[in-house]
């Protein structure tokens, strides 16, 4: 049995007459979340509202055991948050503003120099570190973020479109570098994001948030997996009789961009599929479980929540 | 490459008391601000003033030490011979530096009553006096003026960069709130006018003390350092919360910077304005008295900060009764009241929206 980290209770958050959140009621297990939604469906509230940053007009919740709206303190003290946006002192450098966040977290300075420099080690920025943060580029940026995020040990990580704007090598690393938070040091992480197969490389659940609230709320294993077994296959050359051979014994079989996916009823699908293939003469180039694309039920549930009645 | 990356490790070790957290913005701020020449060039300057502030004591501590009796032959002889002598002789010698100070100093506030306490008062009254008048006159005349500088060139980034460059998601994603950040924020600014004032006046006092006789004149003059402790807290508090207050109305730092120095000037120029138009009805000078004591001239003396400040200070270091400087307390303190509530309310404003 698992324990929420966050339980949200029909949270409401209105700014004036806009309502951000409507009736959210959420609830997040340890691993890493993917926070997916349209731009102005009430992601950064969220965020803000699981800070205790923003008072919420309506519903209750908790974030690691402390009630929201009176315990913000106590959550910012267990939670490391990167913004989406620069955030940064003109002036420091790179190394003094992850220090000053340190401090800011309660670390004495010497240790939160000292940490604060083995952090930047974990993100990969080299002497650049003793530039003033005016000068960096966005990727240095976020590796700063990053690691002013990270510095001061928290429980919980909330990452805010974290890979906008890294080349893939980078992102890649960074994506790296949240996979060993979590699976090695045991941090619970949200990342809010609009590229979904950041997503899908990483996350363990899945959170669609449209119009405020809450449409989808999943883990990417069952998301991923068809109502029907379904084998991805790709082949080599003409695939046509393999095709043909397999829809005579009782498989459907439809193909995108030269990937066949094969849905079938027998227990021993994979098998079946290899006969075929040798009965056929037909070279197959890899085989694997078919998954739903994460980017149709992303634009499937959008769709849906924007036909709902609000 | 680092020498040895060590990968994520965990850390468990203790937090600082949440208390403490705005000494670490403050801090931040003084170092960051302190990186600029300017400011260090400021802050030099700002200091040259103790050099000679520091010659007026020496002069003031020899003067007082050997007396003038050496400039009489004579007084050592009539003084064994006629008792009462030395009572008279002091007298005279007070009236006579008395009336110096009123046809040389006439132009400095409080002279008058300056010359008043040393035409009446012994010696350790007179040092008492004096040094307080010293003091005041440093306060009032090139560190309120440098204070001016300063503070225009530190405080107005202080809120507005934070909010330009988004700084503040930094402060408040960690355990800060409101009040920790606007207490860091005000000690940075606070802190620099402490250094240009209250630290050089306390070195002067020291300086003096070190010049003194003997050390009895501790006791008598026991309450200046309270003395500068108020006079600094009133120079502190009004004049960071406006200044920061200003910083948190803009993006753009150079507006509040405008903001600030516009409101000294305007303030004052009014002020000065109304005192022009008062000399040419009185036909006098602008400084006369008649003009400066005149109801409409002190009436709307508050409207310049400057005057406000002085006020305030005469009143510290015992120039002035209460009744004298309790307008220009009310308005400050209804400027730093005002200026608090619209900094809470602008420094929330950004994590609302």
């Amino acid at each position: 049995m698992t324990t929420s980290l966050i339980s949200l209770d029909n949270i409401v958050k209105d700014y004036r007459s806009l309502r951000a959140l409507d009736g959210v009621n959420l609830e997040i297990e340890p691993g890493i979340t993917g926070l997916l939604g349209p731009n102005g469906a009430g992601k950064s509230t969220l965020i803000k509202v699981l800070l205790g940053l923003v008072r919420v007009n309506g519903g209750s919740g908790t974030v690691l055991g402390h009630q929201l709206g009176r315990e913000g303190r106590a959550i910012r003290n267990k939670v490391g948050y990167m913004p989406e946006d620069d955030c940064y002192i003109p002036g420091m450098t790179g190394v003094e503003v992850v220090q000053f966040s340190a401090c800011l977290a309660g670390l004495p300075p010497v240790e939160a120099l000292r940490r604060s420099h083995e952090m930047l080690d974990f993100c990969g920025m080299q002497q650049e570190r003793y530039r003033t943060i005016e000068t960096f580029s966005t990727g240095m940026r976020q590796k700063a973020k990053f690691a002013a995020a990270i510095v001061h040990d928290p429980e919980f990580l909330i990452f805010d479109e974290p890979t906008a704007g890294l080349d893939p090598e980078e992102r890649e690393s960074l994506l790296n570098r949240i996979v060993i938070l979590c699976r090695q040091a045991g941090k619970s992480v949200i990342i809010s994001t609009h590229i979904l197969p950041d997503v899908q490389a990483i996350c363990d659940h899945v959170l669609i948030l449209s119009n405020g609230q809450i449409r989808l709320s999943q883990s990417l294993e069952v998301l991923n997996r068809p109502s029907a077994p379904t084998i991805a296959v790709k082949t080599f050359g003409d695939h046509e009789a393999f095709v043909r051979t397999l829809a005579n014994e009782g498989t459907t079989t439809t193909i995108e961009n030269e990937i066949l996916s094969i849905n079938g009823d027998s227990p021993n699908l994979v098998d079946q599929i290899w006969r075929v293939a040798n009965s056929t003469n037909t070279t197959i180039q890899s085989i694997q479980p078919a998954q739903n694309s994460l980017e149709e039920i992303f634009m499937q549930t959008v769709q849906e929540a924007s036909h709902a009645p609000s | 490459m680092p020498l040895h990356n060590l990968g994520y490790r965990s850390w468990d070790g203790h937090r600082t008391p949440q208390w403490s957290r705005w000494w670490i913005i403050a801090n931040s701020g003084i170092t960051l601000a302190f990186k600029s020449r300017w400011v260090r060039r400021l802050m030099f300057f700002a200091w040259l003033p103790v050099l000679y502030w520091g010659i007026a004591f020496f002069i003031l501590e020899q003067t007082l030490s050997r007396g003038f009796q050496g400039q009489l032959p004579t007084t050592q002889i009539l003084e064994e011979n006629v008792p009462e002598l030395e009572l008279a002789q002091q007298q005279a010698i007070n009236a006579i530096a008395a009336d110096r100070i009123r046809d040389q100093f006439a132009f400095v506030p409080s002279a008058d009553k300056l010359a008043e306490a040393i035409e009446s008062g012994d010696d350790v009254q007179i040092r008492n006096k004096v040094w307080n008048w010293l003091l005041m006159t440093f306060f009032r005349y090139p560190q309120a003026t440098l204070i001016l500088f300063l503070v225009g060139f530190i405080a107005p980034g202080l809120i507005s960069r934070d909010v330009r460059s988004r700084a503040f998601l930094l402060y408040f994603s960690r355990p800060i709130g409101r009040l920790e950040y606007i207490i860091g924020k005000l000690l940075i600014p606070g802190m620099y006018i402490v250094a240009v004032t209250t630290l050089p006046a306390l070195v002067l006092y020291l300086f003096a003390i070190g010049l003194s006789p003997n050390l009895n004149v501790i006791y008598a003059t026991w309450d200046i350092p309270f003395r500068i402790v108020l006079a600094s807290v009133f120079l502190v508090v009004p004049t960071a919360a406006l200044a920061l207050m200003f910083s948190s109305l803009t993006h753009e730092s150079r507006f509040a910077s405008f903001a600030w120095f516009a409101v000294w000037a305007l303030g004052h120029g009014a002020w000065f304005a109304i005192l022009i138009s008062q000399a040419i009805r009185e036909e006098t000078a602008p400084f006369d008295p008649i003009v400066l004591e005149s109801q409409i001239v002190q009436g709307w003396s508050v409207l310049s900060l400057y005057n406000n400040l002085g006020d305030i200070q005469s009143w510290v270091f015992g120039f002035s009764d209460l009744k004298d400087a309790w307008p220009g307390i009310v308005a400050l303190i209804t400027i730093t009241v005002v200026s608090l509530c619209i900094l809470f309310h602008r420094v929330s404003a950004p994590i609302r929206v």
